[in-house]
C-alpha cells in the first residue's frame, strides 16, 4: 500500500515537474519584467514615504521632466520650458493630449493640484522640502502652467524629474492624500506608460501596458512588482526565474557572478556615504582634528574590501555621478596616520604610555560611533573606520542598532558622538539643505561662513559653467574644513536576467522613469 | 458545561488585556519610533505635523486608553505605514496564513504520530535510530538556514519548485499551482513541530504499548498492527496534544520567519514588518489577533482532551 502510494506520488511530482518546464519556457519568453519591493507600496508620489513606493510611482505617475542618461532633464509631461530672466518665473508648456489611466484628460490643473498638495504641510507631502522655494503656481491656460519662485532656485529643473509626479485633481481633490486608501493601495491614477490592473497585499501588483500612453509605445506587455522583503530571498529569485531585476549589495556578488543566466551593471549613484562627526560637541568642533580623522581612515582598503571594488574613492561630499560637479581636479583623500599624528598633535591630543590618545587634561580620545543594524556592507565598513581610528590611539566603541532608532533617537534630535550614514540626494550638486549652517538636514551641526555663501550661491545660480565653478569650490574647502568625513561614493548594482533589455544607463531609480523602453530578448536556446 | 465555557472565555479576554497592555509597553519602550518618522530628510515642522496626524503626539496614557475604547467599538484603528485599516490589513493577510500553518499542523500530525508510532513498535531498528537523528536535527536547525537552503536546492538549482509567494503572479489561478508554492514553507514551518511530536508520539506509545490493557488485547488475538494503531495509539494520543497546544503559539510566531523568507503574504511577516516599523496600531491589532486565536486553540485542546479521555473531568 504504502509502496504504491509512493510511486504515484513520484509519478505526479514528475508529472508536475515537466509541466512547470514547458510554463517556464512560456513566462520567460513572454513580455513581463517583474522587480521586487520590500513592502507593500503607497502609490502616490506626494506622500510615499519610502523608496519601494518612490521606485513604483516613477512608472505610474511620470512628472513634467524626466532626467536622461546624463541626468539632464528632458520633456516628459511638459514638451517645453522657459525661466523668467530674474530666475523667479518658470513657465511650462504641458503636452497636449495626454489623458490618465481612467480616459480623463491631464491639464495644468493637475500640476497646480499637485504642487499645492506637495506645499502642504498637512497632506502628508513628503516632497515639501524639496519645493520650500516655490511661492505659487498658476493656471495660465489649460496647458500653461508658471511657477513663482521665492528666489532664484537652480536645482528646480531636476527636482521636478526626480520624485514630483504628477497626481489628478479629479481623482483626489477635496480629499486627504493620506485618506485615499483605495487610490494609494489598489487603484492609483496616473498618466505613465503602464497603470495598475491588480494589487495583491502581501504578494504583488501587477500593471499592465497603457495603449493610450502619450509617448513610444511600451514595449512590455507587464511590469510586475512583487514584494519579497529579504534582498538574499531577492537573489534566489532571481537566480530561479522568478524576478527579472535586483538591487544587490556586493556581499550578494559571489552568488551571481557564477550564473550565466544573471548579468551585473555598475552605475555611479547620486549617493555619499560619510562618517558624521556631531560638531555640537568639543571634540569634534576642531577643524584640525577633522582633517586628521579624514588622513586616519583608509578608504581604499574599504572600497576594495567591503565594497569589492564597486565604490569610487571621495573628493569631497559631491559624488562622482554628478558629473561635471565632481572636482576631478582635486585629488582623492590619500590615506597617512602619520599625517593625522601630526594634525592631531597640532589640535592638541598625544599618545600616552598606554597608547591612548589624550589631550593636555589627560582626558582619552573616546567617543561611540553609530552604525545601522542589518547591512552588511555599512556594519563591514564600520568595523574597519572604528579599527583605523584605534589605531591612533582613540577609544572607539561601535554601536549598532535599527535605521529607524538610529535616525528618530539620536541623528534628529543631534544626541550621537559620530554615525555612518548617507545621503541620497536628486541629481543635482545643491547640498545646501545638508551642509548650510542653521538647516534641519545639516545633523552634525556644521558651520563654515565661506561654505554657506558658496552654497547659497550654488542654488541660486542657473548657469552651468559658473555653477561647477562654485562647487569645484565647496569641494576644495571641504579639505581644508570637511563637513563629514566621506568614505566613498557608492555603485549601484543592478543584478538581472541576461535577457532584459533597454534599460537606461542610470541608476534604477531614473531608469525607471523610462520603463516604456524595458524589453526581453527572446532567450537563447540555453537559458 | 456552560459554566464551564463561560469561565475559560472570562480567562481568556483577561489574557488577551494583559498582552495588549504589555505589548503596548514594550513597543513604546522599544527604541526609535515610527518608520515613518525616521527619514534624516523630513524638517522639523513635517515631523511635527506627522506627529499631530498620527496622533502619537499626545501622552501615552492618553493613546492607550483611546485605544481601549476604539478597540471595545470593534475598531482597530489604521496602520501608519500602509495607511489602510487594520483590520482590512488583517484579513488580507490572515487566510494566508491560516492556510500556511494549518498545512503545517497536518504535515506534523500525521508525519509524527504515524512514524513516531511505527517506530515505537520497532524499537532500537535501524529505521527508529535513522528517525531519532532525523528528528534531532530537524529540532535543532534553524527555520531561515533551512528555508533558504531548499530554495537554493529545489527552486535555484532543480528548478522544480518556486522560490516564494504563494501563487504565480499573472497566470491563472489553479491548485497545483497553490500546491507548489506551499510546499516548501510548509515543510519548513512543521519540521521542527513534526520532529517534536514525532519524539512524543513515540515515547508515549511506548508507554501504552507496555500497559496491562494492552497485553490484554494481544492475549485476545488482536493482531499487532490493530494492537498498535487502534489500541496503544489513542492512549498515546494525550500527551501529544498537550504539546500541540503548547506549540501553536509558535506554529504562529515561527511562521513570521517561514512568511519571510518564502515571501508568503501571511499576517507573521506583516507582524515583523509593523514591529521593525514601529507601526503601533497594527502591532497591537496583529498582537490582539493572534492571542486569540491562540487562545481559541487552547480552549479546543482542552476539548479534544475531554473527549479522548473521559476521565478528564471538568473543574
Amino acid at each position: 500500500m504504502i509502496r504504491r502510494v509512493v510511486l504515484a506520488g513520484c509519478a505526479a511530482l514528475t508529472a508536475w515537474t515537466c509541466q512547470r518546464d514547458a510554463r517556464d519556457k512560456r513566462t520567460e519568453h513572454d513580455t513581463t519584467l517583474r522587480l521586487p519591493l520590500i513592502n507593500d507600496p503607497i502609490l502616490n508620489p506626494v506622500i510615499a514615504p519610502d523608496i519601494g513606493s518612490v521606485m513604483i510611482n516613477k512608472v505610474i505617475f511620470p512628472g513634467l521632466v524626466r532626467p536622461d542618461e546624463r541626468l539632464q532633464p528632458t520633456p516628459d509631461l511638459a514638451l517645453s520650458w522657459s525661466a523668467s530672466p530674474d530666475g523667479l518665473a518658470y513657465t511650462f508648456a504641458l503636452r497636449p493630449g495626454v489623458t490618465w489611466h481612467d480616459g480623463m484628460p491631464f491639464t495644468a490643473r493637475d500640476v497646480k493640484f499637485t504642487f499645492d498638495q506637495i506645499l502642504d504641510i498637512n497632506s502628508g507631502s513628503r516632497l515639501r522640502s524639496d519645493f520650500a522655494p516655490i511661492a505659487a503656481v498658476e493656471v495660465v491656460d489649460s496647458l500653461t502652467v508658471r511657477f513663482r519662485l521665492r528666489a532664484p532656485f537652480a536645482p528646480f529643473l531636476s527636482l521636478l524629474g526626480y520624485n514630483a509626479g504628477i497626481i489628478p485633481a479629479h481623482v483626489l481633490e477635496g480629499r486627504r492624500l493620506t485618506d485615499a486608501i483605495d487610490f494609494n493601495r489598489a487603484h492609483p491614477v496616473g498618466t505613465g506608460p503602464f497603470k495598475v490592473t491588480s494589487s495583491t497585499a502581501g504578494s504583488a501588483i501587477v500593471l499592465e501596458r497603457n495603449p493610450a500612453y502619450y509617448g513610444d509605445a511600451p514595449k512590455l506587455e507587464r511590469i510586475v512588482f512583487k514584494i519579497v522583503p529579504d534582498v538574499n530571498v531577492q537573489v534566489a529569485q532571481l537566480r530561479a526565474g522568478e524576478l527579472d531585476v535586483i538591487l544587490v549589495e556586493p556581499a550578494n556578488l559571489a552568488s551571481i557572478e557564477r550564473d550565466p543566466r544573471v548579468t551585473l551593471r555598475e552605475v555611479p549613484v547620486v549617493q555619499h556615504f560619510y562618517v558624521g562627526f556631531n560638531q555640537r560637541q568639543p571634540l569634534f568642533a576642531s577643524q584640525l582634528v577633522r582633517q586628521a580623522l579624514g588622513y586616519a581612515v583608509n578608504r581604499s582598503a574599504i572600497i576594495e574590501g567591503v565594497l569589492r571594488g564597486r565604490g569610487d574613492a571621495p573628493v569631497g561630499t559631491i559624488p562622482v555621478a554628478l558629473g561635471r560637479y565632481f572636482a576631478d581636479t582635486v585629488k582623492p583623500l590619500a590615506f597617512s596616520r602619520d599625517s593625522a599624528r601630526v594634525l592631531l598633535e597640532r589640535a592638541g591630543w598625544r599618545r600616552g604610555n598606554d597608547g591612548r590618545l589624550r589631550n593636555a587634561a589627560g582626558e582619552v580620545f573616546r567617543f561611540v560611533l553609530f552604525v545601522d543594524k542589518g547591512n552588511p556592507t555599512r556594519e563591514q565598513a564600520a568595523l574597519a573606520v572604528q579599527h583605523d581610528l584605534q589605531t591612533l590611539g582613540m577609544d572607539v566603541t561601535l554601536r549598532m542598532l535599527e535605521f529607524a532608532a538610529l535616525v528618530r533617537d539620536h541623528l534628529l534630535t543631534g544626541k550621537f558622538d559620530a554615525t555612518l550614514i548617507w545621503w541620497t540626494t536628486p541629481p543635482d550638486p545643491d547640498q545646501w539643505a545638508f551642509y548650510a549652517s542653521g538647516q534641519d538636514n545639516n545633523h552634525v551641526a556644521y558651520r563654515n561662513p565661506r561654505a554657506d555663501s558658496l552654497l547659497t550661491l550654488g542654488r541660486a545660480t542657473s548657469d552651468p559653467v559658473r555653477r561647477e565653478a562654485i562647487y569645484h569650490a565647496f569641494q576644495v574647502l571641504e579639505r581644508e574644513d570637511p563637513p563629514v568625513l566621506v568614505l566613498f561614493y557608492p555603485r549601484e548594482l543592478l543584478a538581472m536576467r541576461a535577457t532584459v533589455r533597454g534599460l537606461p544607463r542610470l541608476g534604477l531609480r531614473d531608469a525607471l522613469r523610462h520603463s516604456e523602453r524595458f524589453y526581453r530578448e527572446p532567450l537563447a536556446p540555453r537559458d | 458545561m456552560a459554566r464551564y465555557l463561560a469561565r475559560r472565555v472570562l480567562h481568556a479576554l483577561t489574557t488577551l488585556f494583559l498582552v495588549c497592555t504589555a505589548t503596548f509597553a514594550i513597543i513604546h519602550a522599544a527604541p526609535g519610533g515610527p518608520a515613518v518618522l525616521a527619514d534624516p530628510k523630513l524638517t522639523l515642522a513635517e515631523r511635527q505635523a506627522i506627529e499631530e496626524r498620527l496622533g502619537i503626539d499626545r501622552p501615552l496614557a492618553e493613546q492607550y486608553t483611546r485605544w481601549l475604547g476604539r478597540v471595545a467599538r470593534g475598531d482597530l484603528g489604521n496602520s501608519f505605514l500602509y495607511q489602510v485599516p487594520n483590520s482590512a490589513a488583517i484579513s488580507e493577510r490572515l487566510p494566508s496564513t491560516l492556510l500556511l500553518a494549518g498545512s503545517a499542523l497536518a504535515l506534523a500530525l500525521v508525519i509524527g504520530v504515524v512514524v513516531g508510532a511505527y517506530c515505537a513498535a520497532r524499537p532500537g531498528s535501524a529505521i527508529d535510530h535513522v528517525v531519532t537523528i532525523v528528528a534531532s536535527g530537524a529540532m535543532a536547525i534553524p527555520v531561515f538556514w533551512l528555508a533558504m537552503l531548499l530554495i537554493l536546492v529545489f527552486a535555484v538549482t532543480l528548478g522544480v519548485l518556486p522560490a516564494g509567494g504563494n501563487a504565480t503572479i499573472g497566470a491563472a489561478p489553479s491548485l497545483g499551482d497553490r500546491l507548489a508554492h506551499l510546499v516548501l514553507p510548509a515543510i519548513v514551518l512543521s519540521a521542527a513541530l513534526t520532529a517534536e511530536l514525532l519524539r512524543y508520539a513515540r515515547s508515549s506509545t511506548r508507554a501504552a504499548l507496555l500497559s496491562p490493557s494492552i497485553r490484554v488485547a494481544r492475549s485476545k488475538g488482536a493482531t499487532p498492527a490493530r494492537v498498535l494503531w487502534h489500541h496503544a495509539l489513542r492512549n498515546a494520543l494525550i500527551p501529544v496534544v498537550t504539546v500541540l497546544g503548547l506549540q501553536l503559539p509558535r506554529l504562529v510566531g515561527g511562521a513570521a520567519i517561514t512568511e519571510t523568507v518564502f515571501s508568503w503574504p501571511g499576517m507573521g511577516r506583516l507582524g515583523v514588518e509593523a514591529a521593525l516599523s514601529r507601526d503601533y496600531p497594527l502591532v497591537l491589532a496583529i498582537t490582539l489577533v493572534i492571542s486569540a486565536t491562540v487562545a481559541l486553540a487552547t480552549l479546543v485542546v482542552d476539548m479534544v482532551y475531554m473527549w479522548l479521555d473521559p476521565r478528564i473531568r471538568l473543574h
